[in-house]
């Protein structure tokens, strides 16, 4: 049994892994493939040397900033907020049901409201804001990334909104931010000094995950993303399916640069954390 | 104030899914009408009579998401039991994360060429057997933390009492774990159920499933049929979310 374990995980969850990266360095390198000649670094200069792969890693780092910064914001203020209570209540169960809508629809429920023959810009029109659909900016498709923006802070402000909660009351922060008033601390000090961090602390890794899993979204970017720059993961199935098979071996090496800066990344970032942890405990 | 902004909670909550209920039934849609026209039940029944090949893609996606949850909590179940009281378990559990540093599409970018070579490439076995390279180590990790020295002692407990490790696994462990198994079977089921990118590049556009034919629809411009099978793809997790509150969280 235990044998068999070991190897069912190694099947399952490292062997494909490998196998992946094998394949995609081998295909980089011009080691295999239709069109393969023997070594070379030629795919990997192109897409280093090239602006195409960093304007897309750019792009998908600004919309994974943006969407995570505007989320956090909202389910900060939220959570807060004295007015509702997600601990407990109406407000705490009806919060999760967004999470059931996936990212497809989400993305095209943005391309109903959003794009400029959509119902945001139907109201515009209907209310007299606006006289020609023309006049209707473009946040779809768009060169700011609203629509994919738009698309993400909506999936991932309830996940923090949840998140937070959880952490409110398992964190016991209402005692500490009481315990700030009665020393004489005003909102703002409370909510600066003691509530955000008490929150922001034990949720940071998830947020860091969080930004990776918007970074390699793929969906709601090949529904809602302008043709240049693309997001990371849409650059790399285009040039995957495209006629040119030239093409091809530079898709690889956009996948394995892409997870050697993510791996690189998490990895920094956790041995950080870790590290301040272990400094705050002696 | 409060019941107020609970209020606007609410109709901001319930918007897209009365959006996708309102557009699943329209049939014309000409600006500046905010509205859809020409309110039918046509995309409901084309669903039943098999006409629009929802239906069946519908039936495909259950198939595949119910296999992959069944295979993936039964197989992570029983491989983090020995891998949470293994000697290296942190570095296994490391391992076990790895799969999410690629991007799903892209981890199936790099697996296409051995689906194609070993004939898994556009066919529902295939696109099982891709969902489990993400939802097994997920299981795993969800499960490691359910092992813990509690659950040892209880099987220690069993087997000085005389039990062997079938009956302790039967009669003790089985019934302990089923919130757990519960809870990951959703998950993974979801995951499954929402995945778009591994889906498309492995079934190679052969193997329609829900997320599949929502963007199909959109790229037709068929924002009624869209709105059907968004829809569609709601229920199932709706679903799952009130079984988990209901039996679930309340039995806790």
């Amino acid at each position: 049994m235990r044998p068999l374990s070991l190897s069912l995980f190694f099947l399952l969850a490292v062997g494909p892994l490998l196998l992946g990266i094998g394949y995609a360095l081998a295909y980089s390198l011009g080691l295999v493939g239709l069109i393969s000649e023997g070594m070379t670094a030629d795919h990997w200069v192109k897409v280093v040397g090239g602006g195409e792969f960093w304007a897309s890693l750019g792009t998908s780092a600004y919309v994974a900033t943006m969407s995570i910064g505007i989320a956090l914001l909202i389910a900060l203020m939220a959570t807060t907020s004295r007015y509702l209570n997600f601990q407990e209540g109406t407000a705490s169960y009806a919060i999760y049901l967004p999470l059931t809508l996936p990212a497809m629809v989400t993305g095209f429920l943005i391309f109903l409201f959003l794009s400029n023959a959509g119902i945001i810009s139907r109201v515009s029109h209907s209310i007299g804001l606006m006289e020609d659909i023309q006049m209707f900016p473009n946040l779809v498709n768009d060169v700011y990334s609203i629509g994919i923006i738009a698309a993400h802070t909506l999936m991932a402000t309830p996940f923090f909104i949840i998140l937070f909660a959880n952490l409110y009351k398992s964190e016991r922060i209402a005692d500490y931010a009481h315990l700030a008033a009665t020393l004489g601390g005003n909102r703002s000090q409370i909510s600066r000094k003691v509530v955000f961090p008490m929150l922001l602390r034990p949720a940071f890794p998830t947020l860091v995950l969080y930004l990776i899993f918007v970074m390699g979204s793929y969906e709601i970017p090949l529904l809602l993303g302008r043709q240049s720059p693309q997001m990371v993961s849409v650059l790399a199935i285009n040039k995957l399916q495209r006629f040119n098979l030239l093409d091809k071996p530079q898709a690889y090496v956009i996948s394995l640069v892409y997870t050697f800066i993510v791996l690189s990344t998490l990895i920094l970032l956790f041995w950080r954390s870790n590290t301040r942890l272990k400094a705050s405990r002696l | 104030m409060k019941r107020l902004l609970l209020i606007i909670l609410l109709v901001v909550i319930f918007i897209p899914f009365l959006t996708l209920l309102v557009f699943s039934v329209g049939g014309e849609w000409s600006y500046p009408a905010i509205l859809p026209g020409n309110i039918s039940l046509k995309h409901w029944t084309s669903l039943f009579s098999g006409a629009s090949g929802t239906g069946k893609a519908l039936t495909i996606s259950l198939v595949v998401s119910l296999a992959v949850a069944t295979l993936a909590t039964g197989l992570s179940f029983f491989t983090s039991r020995y891998l949470a009281y293994h000697r290296f378990r942190e570095r296994l559990l490391v391992l076990a994360y790895f799969p999410y540093v690629f991007s799903p599409v892209i981890l199936a970018a790099c697996l296409q060429f051995y689906f194609i070579r070993s004939g898994l490439s556009g066919n529902v076995l295939g696109i099982v057997i891709a969902q489990l390279f993400i939802t097994f180590p997920f299981g795993v990790i969800f499960f490691m933390g359910f092992w813990n020295e509690e659950m040892k002692r209880m099987a220690d407990a069993v087997s000085t009492l005389g039990g062997t490790p079938l009956q302790g696994f039967l009669k003790v462990l089985l019934p302990m774990a089923k919130g757990a198994l519960l809870v990951c079977f959703f998950q993974t089921f979801l995951i499954s159920w929402f995945e778009y990118g591994l889906t498309t590049l492995i079934g190679v556009g052969k193997v329609q499933t829900l997320t599949l034919t929502v963007f199909q629809y959109v790229n037709e411009a068929n924002i009624f049929l869209a709105a059907l099978a968004g829809l569609l793809l709601v229920v199932p997790p709706a679903l799952l979310l009130w079984f988990n509150r209901r039996f679930i969280v309340l039995a806790d």
